[in-house]
């Protein structure tokens, strides 16, 4: 715990797909229960780890290594989740070539194809408000996503508040 | 592995669901996804398909390509695609890849079912062996937004239901974790 206002939990865990269904379970019930983001954000963030580490164990981090996830809450303010590799894994990029393949497939004529592919771009791209890709100084990469509560810029995360009928009598 | 059942039941001829439960997830797709090709395999034109998803609590992305390609065999072969009684979340993620444009989602079974081209005279003529992801599908336009609720598609006017003596209770693929 930073202060009061903002809350960091990291995990690490091995490059393996089987400790996943965990880490949803604890994604989803994390932002149910210490956020303001309603239920619905809550679900769509558990599929953004998912992808996120997905992609870490798949291409960053080769099988025996491990991967990193952050969880940082600002308290009704912002939801942040960097997911970091250690760059050891055999289908490893840089950086600037995931930022570049991000864009290319962001473009509205792009057009997926086959089984894999999606993840990054139609959902984690859509659910968040900012993604960053950053090389590691100790290598690997590192991709944070931040999705805020209220900011007038994005769509907001909080509850839509259900509209009031006042009847006079 | 993460749990998950796919179950594939015969209806009639022409019409298979296959009811998904569990979390269809990186450790468990590639294989349990396959239950799904095989009982493709053999499948006379025009057969249609319906995803149950009931009992479906996750699936990620390469779960929701696999269904794009099944897509794309199914309908090329005249065959129609429809999801049934699927989560909030399940939709949600269907929506924000823009999958719900391509197949009906519907409020239950029996309204999916009923959705689907009537059995008539089988067609004989067997369909090519499905194999995962060898032909390209053309996806639509991503959808900018999902719908903050789930799209409920209304259920369409009943038609005549299929045979009872066409529908087949064996042949089903239980594939279990």
């Amino acid at each position: 715990m930073e202060d009061n206002t903002k809350t960091k939990i990291t995990i690490t865990l091995p490059t393996n797909a089987y400790f996943m269904s965990g880490i949803r379970d604890f994604t989803l019930n994390m932002i149910k229960n210490t956020t303001n983001f309603e239920e619905k954000w809550a679900f769509r963030f558990q599929s953004v780890v998912d992808e996120l580490c997905n992609n870490a164990i798949e291409y960053g981090s080769s099988p025996g290594s491990e991967i990193r996830i952050t969880f940082m809450y600002a308290k009704d303010d912002y939801l942040e989740i960097d997911v970091e590799d250690t760059g050891t894994g055999k289908n490893r990029m840089k950086a600037a070539e995931l930022q570049k393949l991000f864009d290319e497939r962001r473009e509205p004529a792009y057009q997926f194809t086959g089984i894999r592919g999606r993840g990054l771009v139609k959902i984690i791209g859509e659910w968040s408000d900012e993604i960053k890709f950053e090389d590691r100084a100790e290598g690997g990469l590192r991709v944070s996503v931040k999705k805020f509560l209220k900011d007038p810029r994005f769509k907001s995360g909080l509850p839509q508040k259900a509209e009031t009928i006042v009847l006079n009598s | 592995m993460t749990e998950v059942t796919i179950l594939v039941e015969n209806i009639n001829p022409t019409l298979k669901v296959a009811h998904i439960s569990g979390q269809l997830d990186e450790s468990n797709v590639d294989e349990k996804i396959q239950g799904i090709y095989k009982a493709l395999e053999n499948a006379p034109k025009g057969l249609s398909m319906i995803f149950d998803m009931q009992g479906l609590d996750y699936m990620n992305s390469k779960s929701i390509g696999y269904l794009t390609d099944l897509y794309g065999k199914i309908t090329e072969l005249g065959g129609k695609v429809a999801i049934c009684s699927a989560k909030p979340n399940i939709l949600d993620i269907l929506q924000v890849v823009g999958l719900t444009q391509l197949m009906q989602n519907y409020e239950s079974i029996d309204a999916a079912k009923a959705a689907m081209p009537t059995a008539t005279t089988p067609v004989v003529e067997p369909a090519p062996v499905a194999q995962p992801a060898t032909t390209p599908v053309v996806e639509p336009a991503p959808v900018a937004q999902p719908a903050t609720t789930p799209v409920v598609e209304p259920a369409p006017a009943p038609v005549t239901p299929a045979d009872p003596s066409q529908v087949t209770s064996d042949g089903a693929y239980k594939f279990e974790s």
